[in-house]
């Protein structure tokens, strides 16, 4: 199937459903997973019979590639004039006919966002609506993002086990003689990086080194500029490396951006977004494994995200069109950039710290013997403001503000790094020392950065289902429960699961073998 | 326990004799919204109703659903009728109400239903 196409005919209630049925068999010559085609069709379903009740006519268009099945329901008809009333459980504005037919229940667009992935809906009143929605094929999909910017080095692993203690949200597993990163839990911080003896969990640029002689843009953490030991200001190692990467005799401005001065403008939005936000305090999405860690374990929080997309995403729309190499400083930044919704060729590039620096330190000026002060004031604390940063930090910091403990605050910035991206693993300077070197000698604003809203809206994440069936998910539970209870409960990690209730689950997954925890005597263990 | 059993033991008169009469039945939902309806159906679910037209039959055939109960002895019209046997899908009527329909359909099910463990 490329693209299919089905016409709907308003108010022919007697064909309703025809289109989806027709798909269905489509799906089910592709062999498309049982799971996939059951949302497919609760979605197409609900959308067909939508312009059944309310339209003209329209028609569903249904297209496989790249992995997701997209549909596309778009009629010609009232339309609808308040979308969001729309999209509230229980609001409908069927008839009584419907009504009779057991239709306009006012759950129609509700369950189509709960059974696709991404979901989008436009509508001109007097004119027509289109709804379009998308179902990810691969299963793990159903679990969560399906993607995260970790990579795995199978070959180094030694077996430390440090991952499996450090991720905060449980989703690193040792079964077996490699890490495992269970996708719907993992939130594309640095935690499994940072303590990993070995280098097996790391991340990865989409090119090994600068653009040089290209003619692209190359974009840096303020990070990186402090790199290089005392007595190298900032200026120094950008106008460095603008010389690096040669070409036209542009401003080192202009050929190398700061992300800094972004973040300095998205703090900025994040501040006016406070003074009306209704749910205080406002938490910046400055950091996008904050966020994901906000959608993984705090979901009640969700509210609290000022609706701005992270500095890296405000840039790379700024660049668009031209070449743009980010200089990432963390799986999530790299995902942030790379795994577009769209699912298209990435549109930019992304290079790790190390091959910047490998590449700039012998064009590098010797250092001043006295400390490089730049001549910019540094700008004075923000009262305002509470910078979090580190896991353990937030962790405590979100259970506050969930608590409803936090009344004193306007706006928190979280940071899953210590220091922020100044402690990112993949740097080298410590981070205090970094963090205090750019505070001391700043490059000064850049007048273009600006911050721009959020495209994707924040969900909570579903975490695991256990069986798409209810009933064997049920009783999924109920083994994992009895199970959890057998073992000793000490959640030593040896077994390479964090916890034993962790263990449990695996079990009854069929992710670890029954007999994995290696505490129990044998005769204890469950045959 | 099997969709014709099951119309045996509630006493329900069953129009579509067939290809679904075997399968066994694990779960029973009742209601009169189709959105509802279509959540939670699955292809071991016997869907109850109130609603006696083709769109029930409809549901059925998008998500594998073998088996539904009319209830308060409704009569399926000629239309749902010929979309049932086309589907092969089992529609059967119950004399009861929708609550008595439930009631009796849940006896039958927990009476045998193992232990979850």
């Amino acid at each position: 199937m490329t693209t299919v196409v089905y016409q709907i005919e308003g108010g022919d209630f007697e064909h309703g459903g025809e289109a989806s049925r027709r798909l269905k068999e489509q799906l089910k010559r592709l062999g498309a997973d049982p799971a996939v085609v059951r949302r497919a069709m609760i979605a197409a379903y609900e959308a067909e019979m939508n312009v059944v009740i309310h339209a003209v006519r329209g028609e569903l268009r249904a297209s496989l590639q790249n992995g997701q099945l997209d549909i596309e329901v778009s009629d010609t008809g009232p339309g609808i004039p308040d979308i969001a009333a729309a999209l509230r459980e229980g609001f409908s504005t069927a008839s009584a006919r419907a009504r009779e037919l057991g239709f306009g229940a006012g759950m129609g667009l509700p369950n189509i966002r709960r059974n696709s992935d991404e979901f989008a809906i436009e509508s001109t009143a007097g004119q027509g609506t289109r709804v379009r929605f998308s179902i990810r094929l691969r299963p793990q999909t159903l679990y969560g993002t399906g993607r995260h910017g970790l990579t795995i080095e199978a070959d180094r692993c030694r077996r430390s086990l440090r991952c499996v203690h450090a991720c905060p949200t449980h989703a690193v597993r040792v079964l077996g003689r490699r890490p495992e990163i269970l996708d719907y839990l993992c939130i594309d911080c640095t935690a499994c990086v940072a303590v990993c003896p070995t280098g097996t969990l790391t991340t990865r640029g989409t090119r090994a080194g600068l653009p040089a002689g290209e003619d692209a843009v190359v974009v840096v953490p303020a990070a990186l500029l402090v790199q290089f030991g005392s007595g190298i200001a900032p200026a120094q190692v950008r106008a460095a490396l603008a010389a690096l990467l040669g070409g036209e005799a542009a401003a080192p401005s202009a050929r190398v951006w700061v992300l800094e001065a972004w973040e300095a403008a998205l703090r900025a939005g994040v501040r006016h977004y406070a003074e009306t936000a209704a749910a205080l305090p406002v938490i910046s999405p400055a950091c996008p494994a904050a966020v994901n860690l906000i959608e993984t374990r705090y979901p009640a929080l969700i509210p609290h995200v000022a609706p701005l997309a992270p500095a890296v995403e405000a840039v790379r729309a700024a660049l668009a069109g031209q070449r743009a190499v980010f200089v990432v400083t963390c799986p999530s930044q790299r995902t942030a950039l790379l795994g577009d919704a769209a699912g298209g060729p990435p549109l930019v590039d992304v290079l790790l710290p190390a091959a910047v620096q490998a590449a700039l330190a012998p064009h590098l000026p010797a250092a001043a013997a006295r400390p490089a002060v730049g001549g910019t004031v540094p700008p004075p604390p923000d009262a305002d403001l509470l910078r979090v940063t580190g896991l353990p930090h937030l962790l405590h910091l979100f259970d506050e503000i969930e608590g409803r403990r936090v009344r004193d605050v306007r706006v928190v910035e979280p940071w899953a790094c210590a220091e922020g991206c100044f402690g990112s693993p993949l740097l080298r300077e410590e981070p205090c020392l970094a963090r205090h070197r750019w505070e001391t000698a700043p490059l000064p604003a850049d007048g273009a950065a600006r911050a721009v809203p959020r495209v994707r809206p924040l969900a909570p994440r579903p975490g695991l289902r256990l069986d798409a069936d209810m009933g064997k998910a049920i009783q999924k539970l109920a083994r994992i429960d009895t199970l959890r209870r057998e073992l000793p409960g000490a959640d030593c990690g040896e077994c390479g699961a964090p916890t034993c209730a962790a263990l449990a689950e695996d079990i009854v997954l069929g992710r670890a073998a029954a007999g994995a925890c290696v505490r129990q005597r044998p005769q204890e263990k469950a045959p | 326990m099997t969709l014709a059993e099951l119309a045996a033991r509630i006493g329900a008169r069953v129009y579509t004799p067939g290809g679904a009469a075997a399968v066994d039945v694990g779960r029973v939902w009742a209601g009169d919204r189709i959105s509802d309806l279509l959540n939670e159906a699955v292809d071991n679910v016997l869907l109850v109703s109130n609603l006696a037209s083709t769109h029930l039959i409809r549901v059925a055939e998008l998500m594998d659903v073998p088996g539904i109960c009319l209830v308060a002895g409704r009569e399926p019209d000629a239309d749902m009728l010929a979309a049932a046997r086309a589907h092969g899908t089992l529609l059967m009527s119950s004399p009861y109400g929708l609550f008595e329909t439930c009631g009796r359909l849940y006896q039958c099910l927990s009476a045998e239903a193992p232990t979850v463990r």
